[in-house]
């Protein structure tokens, strides 16, 4: 089953998706629409976002193509919700920058409070599985705290969704294909299966350090195959299985309007 | 995550924001893996999970192995509380958002390195107290002129003066409302002492600015 949460003829809704694409709210009413219906404008799929944890270099080509060697314990950094915004939404680049790209990810959303999991329970923690695009703009990079809140704490630049898959229903989370298109072309190619850590692991290891609760996230980080996004191009994350993620990108203007 | 937390949301951290600290360290950071001085505030999170309240008991840290830390930290700073929406405002126009006032502590281990952000050292349960209470804004005409002082066991350990800050109240308020739309409650810890106090098990620990309050907390484990 999948979980969103939609606008949808002036309602907002919490609405669960079957095998048949057939959607059903919490009220159990069944809404005669399609998934790709323009009618529908997503959320972020979880309810009361937590703490948004996100990781940097964790696959082994990404470290690479970053000049990085591959980190021997996860390279954790920590966003909040308003960075948040969901499928078929848009995102923005800042003026005046040379390189913002994209991070297609897969994300796993803690569904149960713990400390001290042990990995061989860490999926019993997890409610479901969506996708992220955790959006950086390298020109902001200084090395205090790095990735700094300046790159990675923006308004809109971790659209996600547009669904969370229950976790029964993703057997193996690390052999799943991840891809991204910018304006159809094929720019990412990769697999969860080059992970260097996995879901497990990061339970694990976060929650030696601390609680985990229920709308936690945890943004597992991007594979080799990024490139530079400007306003008007559509950015597509996709992992099997899980779901495919849009965005347009728009100018900081755009975004900003009258707080321009 | 504590039910009286009086954070909402998001509770924001400046770093590195005593001239004194970073006047000292300016070899450090033309040094690897820093290269040069910080040209930005340097912001931490303090996530929900590490969110209390005054005179709560502040969990001893335990290591990988499940061993106690031998050693723990504490800053104290004042908690700037925004009062509305504040998106992209000049730092002329800054103050004009903020609530209200009041006292942070941070609780880590000790701060070794600012080069990765400090999972293991600042998102430890409990360790962000922030109180005794939210003081209107009015009540306070300049928050760059108040004195943070920091006293462990009824002695004082910390006196920092917030006109020793590299950037203003305003200027913090100004800059991050440029990086992320700020909401109502959410919370910014302007500045701490750069040498900040070695705590042990069971310590009583005391921050507090005149005419905001004094923030009192103990230290588990003893």
């Amino acid at each position: 089953m999948r979980h969103a949460r939609i606008l949808f003829d002036g309602r907002e809704l919490d609405i669960t998706i079957d095998g048949q694409d057939r959607i059903t709210t919490s009220e159990g009413e069944q809404l005669d629409v399609s998934l790709d219906s323009d009618q529908i404008t997503w959320l972020p799929p979880v309810k009361e976002p937590g703490t948004i944890f996100a990781l940097g270099i964790n696959y082994a080509d990404h470290a690479t193509e970053l000049a990085f060697e591959p980190p021997k314990e996860p390279l954790v950094f920590i966003k909040h919700a308003n960075t948040l915004t969901g499928h078929k939404q848009v995102s923005y680049r800042p003026d005046n920058i040379d390189y913002q790209h994209y991070e297609c990810e897969l994300v796993a959303v803690i569904g149960k409070s713990g400390k001290n999991i042990k990995r061989e329970d860490a999926l019993d923690y997890v409610a479901g599985y969506t996708v992220c695009n955790d959006f950086a703009i390298r020109d902001y990079l200084e090395n205090y705290y790095r990735p700094n809140l300046r790159v990675k704490s923006r308004d809109s630049l971790l659209p996600m969704g547009p669904w969370i898959v229950d976790t029964a229903d993703i057997p193996d989370a690390n052999a799943l294909k991840l891809t991204t298109t910018v304006n159809g072309k094929l720019t990412q190619d990769g697999s969860t299966k080059d992970m260097i850590f996995d879901v497990p692991f990061i339970i694990e290891y976060l929650s030696k350090i601390m609680t985990l609760n229920p709308g936690d996230m945890i943004c597992t980080g991007t594979p080799h195959g990024i490139v530079d996004c400007q306003p008007g191009d559509t950015i597509v994350c996709s992992i099997e299985d899980v779901c495919s993620l849009e965005t347009r990108m728009v100018s900081e203007q755009e975004y900003y309007g009258d707080n321009y | 995550m504590t039910k009286k937390t009086l954070v909402n949301s998001k509770l924001i951290c400046v770093a590195l924001n005593d001239k004194k600290q970073l006047a000292a360290l300016e070899g450090t950071f033309n040094e690897a893996p820093y290269k040069k001085p910080p040209t930005q505030p340097v912001l931490y999170y303090k996530p929900r999970n590490t969110w209390n309240t005054d005179g709560a008991t502040i969990e001893w840290a335990k290591d990988f192995s499940g061993q106690a830390v031998e050693s723990m930290v504490v800053g104290a700073s004042l908690g700037v509380v925004l009062g509305k929406e504040t998106c992209r405002v000049s730092p002329e126009e800054a103050l004009q958002y903020v609530g209200g006032y009041t006292l942070v502590g941070d609780f880590s281990l000790p701060e070794e390195s600012y080069y990765r952000p400090d999972i293991k050292g600042k998102c430890l349960d409990t360790t962000a107290p922030v109180g005794p209470e939210i003081v209107p804004a009015d009540k306070i005409s300049n928050p760059d002129a108040l004195t943070v002082t920091l006293s462990v066991k009824g002695e004082e350990k910390s006196r920092f003066d917030l006109s020793q800050m590299e950037r203003s109240v305003a200027e913090l308020i100004s800059k991050i409302s440029y990086i992320m739309t700020l909401q109502p409650g959410e919370i910014i810890a302007v500045g701490f002492a750069g040498d900040r106090v070695p705590v042990a098990q069971g310590d009583q620990v005391e921050a507090s600015i005149e005419g905001v309050g004094t923030l009192k907390n103990t230290l588990g484990g003893a």
